[in-house]
């Protein structure tokens, strides 16, 4: 007896796994063919994932003979994937096989939420995915399916159907999916062309221009001459990052900020590691740029912004767009912008009002109306006023403190060197979640850099150690998986009188 | 935006029109010698109007929704029939329409999902099996159980072994669903007692086809109305001292009269096999995971097994004929407890039959029998009882594939991120939980009582907000002996339809009844959402006459709710505003928050096809959506952390300094605006914008935009 194909589909809800069945089974009921197929739909359009099996009896199986409602590992000949983690699952859990599996999956990833809501980077490794992709399957048809999808006009089931189509492992012929396109009725036009994007790249006669994700370089004139200065002082390794550097603080206040810079470097330079200099550089422009009313200001009225806010919300040539900002200050964002003295006195004020972290200003600008603008315009254009204002007076020390721990970390280890110097990522956003970031920056630095410093650890254990931390701080913004490892630490770190014995 | 009333119906007016089910309407039409193609609930759906019922109700559950929906977009067909639909507020209500069939002799169906279905039917069940019925009772259950289960896991078996109801479970191809259910009406009658069917998830959707017959209009019916009732007889009364009555014929009269029923109809089948000295006994649903499985070791057709479509009662003689002579017989049955082979030990054990039973010893004592479960426990049956059939072949290959796997998973080095469902972009209900998140920050945690519906996904990422679920409905009762023992107050979540299906009373009236001190948010989103946008009492869900029932706020004031709030749910700074005021306020007893926010899955299904005409027709169409500024975000992700919605995602940082991904709006926005509010209520950041695309823009439109992007180009350029 001929065998049955079996085919396990692995989708999003909303994916549109249940039309892709439906067009299948139609196909192979328009051709003789026994067919079954049954769905697990999960909880559909509300995010969580969904499979779909399908078995196709061969021509001239028995009308009578039993298909299964369920896949058995090693048993499914082609794997369906709307998206690669999907794919990724369905290796998981044993169903796709070197010796049997064709698989056909998008590459393109939608983040699970648990991904999503990470403080950091908390997306899976794809390496991981696409190795096992690749080496727990017999062959694989990968492409980008949501661009695809997007190129064509269609929609990503069609695109999938069309790479299925185009696999060759089903007895069915091209006429019949598109047949079953027709027959289903809804948008049959942009499915056909998506069916065929679909085949095309299975084909291998289609292939993609891989989506890149450009970094934008800040665009200034009048540092070229520092830009000359660093690249006389500094190994080409670090360049590309210190010339951003420049640029961006030159665009954030001016030409002597971007000398600040560079004479900060200076110091790093002298420790004589290219790699050291290079994450100092990238972590020191960035936090010399840091995040004040002004910079946004500076940010949401740049003159490529509404270009790419078009681009970004699909807006077509004719059609005119609206832009309203959400702007909430407080009295702690006011105090950032005045001289240190008026600061001290407002937010004292604003302690005993109880009125600190209380009272907030919400402001909707809307910046395509010419005041709106305008407004934005004119806190943009306060940047001569910045080095006065108390939060760049903070900054600063902030920035001598930090550059001072690595100088001073570098001679016992440059791994404790490094891993300080990373730990500046901790210090983003506004409001709370810049104040927490200092907080756990802070801790850290009182708890483990400023005992590692003194010799209390050695310079491994104490890299090690402040990494830890910084992975814990980006663990919970309640902070106890922080407080749980320094408090590890601690015990681990003998006491001062031992260490000066 | 949509907290603004302009943008929303009111509760009153949603309707759900785009949901259609045209395609299975027209199956429902075919008749003698048509090809039916379709799903497993649909031919159920098929099969009972062409075995001439007369009424169908039900409470809709995944996996039998359809069963209703489908028929409710029918009404032309039910017209002609004079067929009768309920569509009942909850499953006690369509149990008992089945009192129907106890007077008079009309086919009767109806369907919901158990086992937390056949909970709340149970009293109206008892009530129902106990007199019995003389028109034919079908109770088609949606046996929620195993992978994608979203309830407890339990046997409705159970609930037909102490009613006394039959209990069919057909092995699912359609021809045999089709012939199952049409010989339920049958049964139910000759044995004068209500038959349940259950329908596993996969069999509910499994596809397939068989020969229709002719849909057959009912004798009595809404078109062909009695002029009497029935005449007073007390024996049908479920009332001492009938009830004794009723207890003894159950055993002596009905039961005996199914098993030869069940016989001479050849509802169980046999399928032969060589081995004479080997049985198996399969439940009806199970039996391709099982065939399969033989197929598999390579035995395929060879063990004479006999194929249980009914699992209640089980027919003693055929299966003691069945087993004697055999060495070993295999009980394949699913879940705990295993009561199937427990009655075949004891049928077997009073004939003095003394073949060897395996069961749960070689096959797990709870789970989904899968193919990987059930293959590994047949290798244990067979080596056990048959050692003479050469396995190793197979055997192989089933560990070669486990070992696979594992191989697979150390190169994941999993595990994989979970995908819990969560809600749909542009929820109604996500700000009331972002608001609670907030509420929490401000009085630290609250016990929240929650309950079923979309709602229920609260308890997972990223809000895991939730102490408990208590059943349909039931999050406000659940709370009952809780909030007296905390200073905080307790928060009870309940959707429109739990409020409807046993809230109501279950939870207000006995909260108000006791003074409890509590909170209740209520989520008016107008329909059961979760199970496929039912129309419930608060919409116009009367699919008759278009007019809303009954209104939830006034039926509140009606019970003496003394602190009641309907809110926009939209408005998270709003709603923080009303929690804190419902958790602080002097007012005792029970205070009630109506979050009102139509269900935006359907109220994308009701404005996408009036925007796209609109648009056809040149109109002015202005299109909200969201963005996020990348130049501003810092990758810190707490907008995520406080919405989850999948709309909101994260990019690569275009930064060539920074690393951290950065939040970005994609398309699928719908541009609900909560990302701007929790931006807002929250006092994140400033990377949020709203973006207000006016399509088919007029001159004056058009007049603007140009003067404004000059003089904006202009201070920009500068």
């Amino acid at each position: 007896m001929p065998k049955h194909i079996t085919l396990l589909i692995g989708a999003l809800g909303g994916d549109g796994g249940g039309v892709l069945c439906d067009w299948i089974v139609s196909a192979a009921q328009s051709r003789g063919l026994g067919v079954q197929a049954t769905q697990i739909p999960g909880v559909a359009q509300r995010t969580g994932a969904t499979t779909y099996y399908v078995e196709v009896m061969p021509v001239g199986a028995a009308p009578s003979s039993v298909l299964a409602l369920n896949p058995a590992i090693g048993e499914v000949d082609v794997a369906l994937a709307t998206e690669l983690l999907e794919a990724g699952r369905m290796i998981f859990n044993g169903f796709v096989t070197p010796d049997r599996t064709t698989l056909i999956a998008s590459t393109h990833r939608v983040l699970a939420i648990g991904e999503r809501m990470a403080m950091g980077d908390g997306s899976f490794d794809v390496g991981r995915l696409l190795r096992a992709v690749k080496e727990r399957s017999r062959e694989q048809i990968l492409f980008d399916m949501d661009q695809a999808a997007e190129e064509s006009g269609g929609v990503l089931n069609a695109v999938l159907l069309g790479a299925l189509a185009g696999s060759g492992r089903v007895p069915i012929p091209d006429s019949a999916f598109e047949a079953a396109i027709r027959h289903a009725g809804k948008s049959v036009d942009t499915n056909l062309a998506a069916f065929a994007f679909g085949r095309g790249h299975a084909r291998g006669e289609l292939d993609q221009a891989v989506r890149e994700h450009r970094k934008r370089q800040t665009a200034v004139q009048g540092a070229e001459d520092l830009i000359e200065r660093a690249r006389r002082a500094y190994p080409a390794a670090s360049l590309d990052v210190v010339e951003e550097g420049i640029r961006r603080l030159t665009a954030y206040q001016d030409r002597r900020y971007a000398a600040l810079y560079l004479d900060r470097l200076d110091t790093i330079q002298a420790l004589g590691s290219a790699e050291l200099l290079r994450e100092v550089a990238r972590h020191l422009a960035v936090r010399m740029s840091f995040e004040d009313v002004i910079r946004v200001a500076l940010a949401k009225t740049a003159a490529d912004r509404m270009a790419r806010v078009r681009a970004e919300v699909r807006a077509k040539e004719q059609e005119p767009l609206e832009i309203t900002e959400h702007f909430k200050p407080g009295i702690e964002e006011i105090a950032a912008v005045l001289p240190p003295p008026l600061a001290r006195r407002l937010l004292a004020w604003g302690q005993r009002t109880g009125r600190l972290g209380k009272t907030y200003f919400s402001m909707h600008v809307r910046t395509t109306t010419i005041l709106g603008f305008a407004r934005l315009r004119l806190v943009a254009g306060l940047r001569w006023w910045r080095p006065r204002t108390s939060r760049y007076v903070e900054e600063q020390a902030e920035i001598e403190r930090w550059l001072g721990q690595i100088r001073d970390a570098a001679p016992l280890g440059l791994d404790l060197a490094r891993e300080i110097t990373e730990s500046a990522r901790l210090i983003k956003g506004y409001g709370d979640t810049h104040k927490r970031g200092l907080g756990n920056y802070r801790r850290i630095a009182d708890e483990v850099i400023a005992p590692a410093l003194a010799g209390r650890m050695t310079p491994r254990a104490a890299a090690d150690a402040v990494a830890n931390a910084r992975v814990a701080a980006l663990a919970d913004p309640e902070g106890q998986s922080l407080s749980t490892t320094l408090a590890a630490i601690a015990t681990a770190t003998p006491p001062l009188r031992q260490a000066a014995e | 935006m949509l907290d603004q009333p302009a943008a929303q119906l009111p509760v009153s007016q949603r309707t759900n029109p785009e949901r259609s089910f045209t395609e299975e309407v027209r199956a429902l039409r075919l008749g003698d010698g048509e090809l039916f193609r379709g799903e497993g609930i649909l031919a159920v759906t098929k099969a009972i109007l062409q075995s001439g019922v007369a009424y169908v109700g039900g409470y809709q559950g995944a996996p039998v929704s359809h069963l209703v929906d489908v028929l409710v977009e029918s009404q032309d067909l039910l017209d002609e029939l004079g067929v009768h639909l309920e569509t009942c507020t909850n499953e006690s209500s369509a149990a008992a329409l089945l009192g129907a069939s106890i007077n008079y002799p009309m086919r009767g169906c109806v369907t919901w999902k158990s086992i937390v279905g056949t909970n709340v039917a149970a009293d109206a069940l008892s009530n129902l099996a106990s007199p019995g019925v003389i028109g034919g009772a079908l109770i088609v259950v949606g046996e929620d159980y195993g992978e994608g289960a979203s309830v407890i896991q339990e046997r409705t078996q159970a609930y037909a072994l102490k009613s006394s109801v039959w209990l069919m479970d057909p092995r699912p191809s359609l021809p045999t669903i089709v012939r199952c259910t049409e010989k339920a009406f049958e049964l139910s009658e000759a044995t004068n007692t209500p038959v349940m069917m259950e329908l596993r998830i996969r069999a509910c959707h499994v596809t397939g086809e068989f020969v229709a017959k002719d849909n057959v209009p009912p004798a009595i019916s809404r078109n062909h109305r009695l002029a009497e009732p029935a005449a007073h007889n007390y024996d049908r009364i479920s009332h001492p001292p009938s009830t004794y009555a009723h207890e003894k014929i159950k055993v002596e009269v009905r039961q005996p009269a199914a098993e030869r029923f069940i016989v001479e109809h050849g509802l169980n089948e046999h399928l032969p096999g060589e081995r004479s000295d080997l049985g198996i006994i399969v439940q009806g649903g199970i039996t391709n995971v099982l065939v399969r499985g033989l197929d598999r070791l390579e035995v395929g057709g060879r063990i004479p097994t006999l194929v249980l479509n009914v699992t209640h009662p089980l027919a003693p003689d055929q299966i003691a004929d069945f087993c004697r002579g055999k060495r070993a017989v295999l009980v394949v049955e699913e879940g705990a407890p295993d009561y199937i082979e427990q009655a075949v030990h004891v049928l077997l054990r009073k004939r003095d039959i003394d073949t060897k039973i395996y069961g749960k010893d070689v096959l797990p004592m709870a789970g989904e029998y899968t193919a990987e479960v059930v293959t590994e426990g047949l290798l244990k049956f067979f080596a056990q009882s048959a050692n003479d059939i050469d396995l190793s072949g197979p055997r192989e290959r089933f560990e070669a594939a486990r070992a696979g796997r594992a191989e697979a998973q150390r190169l994941l080095g999993g595990p994989l991120p979970l995908r819990p469902p969560g809600f749909c972009v542009g929820c109604p209900e996500r700000p009331v939980f972002s608001a609670i998140k907030l509420l929490e920050r401000e009085v630290g945690k609250v016990h929240i009582s929650s309950d079923i519906g979309c709602h229920s996904f609260a308890t997972l990422a990223p809000f895991n907000l939730g102490n408990s679920i208590l059943g349909f409905g039931m999050s406000l009762a659940a709370a009952g002996a809780v909030a007296p023992v905390m200073q905080k107050r307790t928060i009870s979540v309940m959707g429109d339809g739990g409020f409807w299906h046993n809230g109501l009373l279950s939870g207000v009236a006995s909260s108000m009844f006791n003074r409890g001190d509590r909170v209740l948010v209520i989520m008016q989103n107008g329909y059961t959402s979760a199970t496929g946008a039912q129309f419930i009492p608060n919409t116009s869900g009367n699919r008759r006459d278009g007019q809303t029932t009954s209104d939830i706020a006034a039926t509140l004031k009606a019970m003496g709710v003394g602190w009641l709030r309907t809110i926009r749910t939209y408005n998270v700074g709003t709603m923080l505003k009303t929690l804190r005021e419902a958790m602080s306020t002097e007012h005792k007893g029970l205070k009630v928050i109506v979050a009102d926010g139509e269900c935006q899955l359907a109220r994308q299904r009701r404005i996408r096809p009036q925007i796209a005409a609109q648009l056809k027709r040149g109109e002015r169409v202005v299109r909200t959506r969201y963005g996020v500024d990348d130049e501003v975000c810092t990758g810190d992700h707490s907008c995520i952390r406080l919405s989850g919605c999948p709309s909101l995602v994260v990019k690569p940082n275009p930064d060539p300094l920074r690393s951290d991904p950065v939040a970005s709006v994609n398309n699928g926005c719908v541009g609900c605006g909560l990302c701007g509010e929790v931006a807002d209520a929250a006092v994140l950041c400033p990377s949020f914008y709203r973006a207000d695309i006016v399509q088919n823009a007029t001159w004056w439109d058009r007049l603007k935009w140009k003067v404004r992007s000059k003089v904006i180009g202009a201070m920009a350029g500068a």
